[in-house]
């Protein structure tokens, strides 16, 4: 069953338009990957996804449901949260309150309470170091972080926006077993990532973007075993 | 721990309540003018402080709450205490609206641009008829400092309940959310705008309720006392010295400046204003947080240094 569906995405900033009509759909419990190379279009894809860039045109549907004209607090609420690229936690914030920020759109305070408990018995290292600022993580414990503040809002779907970026590869691959932890507990991932092997051997399917179009569409199998993806991303001739 | 820091809270406040009666004018005055800046300072810092909005023009509420007391205590028969709750309402109330515009601008275009709204009402005040114009209004003789400071005393203490509450909430952590990425708090479900306006209605009714009361201590409004830069800026330099976006921050720079200030100002009249200017770079240079968050991380420096000697023993 499709949890979201985009079609015909448009959108620009200013003059420049960054998207020329972007479609793409993410199935319940699947893990998709959208890979292109810099400045092709992926984060702005997210963005307005998650309701944080105003749509020229097209629709996006969660679930059936259009979003493209709702604001950033209802598609977190209707269950679809953005982890953005680079991390972006709240620096000076502690650990915890970090955490508890994620978990915003419940009034209900024992809701966000259990949610934090489940957090931190998941993600031990978050729980031992609650009260320390944000910004004094590790690289690898900040992005764990932001993945665990995006689970707060209880998401169907989480957007994971190059989670990997400035990442040992020890690291790296400790986060795409997170991923694939995270699809175990039966949320959907849309995922945009450099590290193009790793990520199409961990979805089922795969969009390219270049210069703001969907270029190639496909089985992540198949994707990876394409000519133009092993010279342009994979290194591979 | 807590519970020692409520006693205290409850004994000051209680001691507040009985000295100033038996102590004489001047005392009495001091007294009121401390809490009048504790009170500001804790205003503006709910918007600057905790929200990150850093405003030059809160007087603008100030102002608006002393010239609708003095509007309505000589138009009416009604007491002052009316006209300055009335000031409150009013000024929270315009506050919607101006939020709502003002803050689309962020960093120093909200500053110059809450500094240019005090001016511009200041010109108004200066300009109607209702306001008595660049004369001012005179309120009736006889006013009671006594009242005015316990309304002052009053509204201290709830700014700074307030605070306290603000600081352990929900709301609390979605202002200092925004406070360090706007767009990433957007991102995790914040609602950015309603937050930012409920925390500026917060910060214009306070100077809003406590320009009434300074209305009635000077029994005289004019544009020029009331709406001046200067109230705003011993507020900010208040609040930054104790430690902005604190819950004590605003009373410990509160009493520390008008006290200093009273003191040199007593023994050094000509000099006063250079040594107090020094003093405040210095404890900046210093403590560039401030005095709450400085005490703070000390006494957390102590207490880690204690866990280890007590797992030693």
């Amino acid at each position: 069953m499709t949890l979201l569906r985009v079609s015909d995405l448009r959108v620009s900033y200013g003059a420049f338009k960054a998207l020329h009509g972007v479609s793409l759909e993410v199935d319940e419990g699947e893990v998709v990957v959208i890979v292109g190379a810099n400045g092709a279009g992926k984060t702005t894809t997210m963005k307005a996804i998650a309701g944080l860039l105003r749509t020229e045109h097209g629709e996006i549907a969660l679930d059936g449901q259009r979003i493209e004209r709702k604001n950033a607090r209802e598609i977190v609420e209707r269950g679809l949260c953005l982890v953005p690229e680079g991390r972006q936690l709240f620096p000076e914030m502690s650990v915890r309150e970090n955490l508890l920020v994620g978990g915003q759109p419940w009034r209900s305070r024992k809701r966000v309470r259990a949610n934090l408990a489940a957090m931190e018995e998941r993600f031990p290292i978050l729980g031992q170091r609650h009260g320390q600022a944000a910004g004094t993580l590790s690289g690898g414990e900040q992005q764990m972080l932001a993945i665990a503040r995006g689970l707060m809002s209880e998401p169907r779907l989480l957007l994971l926006d190059e989670p990997s970026i400035g990442l040992s590869p020890i690291l790296t691959s400790r986060i795409f077993s997170m991923v694939r932890e995270i699809n175990t507990m039966g949320i959907s991932v849309l995922l945009v990532e450099q590290n193009v092997a790793q990520s199409l051997s961990l979805a089922s399917r795969a969009y390219v973007i270049a210069e703001g179009r969907v270029v190639l569409q496909g089985d992540a199998r198949e994707i990876r075993g394409h000519a133009e993806v092993k010279r342009a991303y994979l290194g591979e001739s | 721990m807590r519970r020692i820091g409520i006693l205290v809270f409850c004994v000051v406040v209680a001691l507040l309540i009985v000295i100033p009666p038996m102590a004489n004018g001047y005392y009495r005055s001091l007294f009121y003018i401390t809490l009048l800046y504790v009170a500001l300072a804790y205003g503006w810092n709910v918007i600057s402080g905790y929200a990150g909005y850093f405003s030059f023009g809160q007087v603008t509420f100030f102002g608006l709450g002393a010239y609708v007391t003095a509007i309505v205590v000589t138009k009416t028969p009604l007491p002052w205490e009316i006209g300055a709750l009335l000031g409150g309402v009013v000024s929270a109330a315009f506050a919607v609206p101006l939020g709502y515009l003002m803050l689309r601008l962020r960093g120093p275009f909200f500053a110059l641009g809450m500094l240019g709204l005090a001016r511009t009402l200041q010109v108004a005040a200066n300009s109607m008829g209702i306001t008595g114009g660049g004369q001012g209004l005179f309120l009736p003789p006889g006013s009671n400092a006594l009242s005015v400071y316990y309304w002052t005393l009053a509204i201290a203490v709830l700014a700074f309940a307030g605070t306290w509450l603000i600081d352990h909430s929900a709301f609390g952590l979605r202002l200092q959310a925004l406070r360090e990425d706007e767009q990433v708090a957007a991102t995790l479900g914040v609602h950015v705008t309603t937050q930012k306006v409920y925390a500026f209605i917060i910060s214009a009714a306070i100077p809003g309720l406590l320009g009434g009361g300074y209305a009635w201590y000077l029994t005289y409004v004019n544009p020029v006392s009331v709406f001046s830069t200067s109230i705003d800026l011993q507020a900010v330099a208040m609040t930054i010295l104790g430690g902005i976006g604190t819950v004590w921050g605003p009373l410990i720079g509160g009493v520390l400046i008008s006290q200093i200030s009273e003191a040199l100002a007593a023994q050094y009249p000509q000099a006063f204003l250079m040594i107090f200017g020094g003093l405040v770079v210095a404890l900046l240079v210093f403590l560039p947080r401030g005095i709450a968050p400085a005490c703070a991380a000390a006494l957390s420096r102590r207490r880690a240094r204690a866990k280890p000697a007590e797992a030693r023993t």
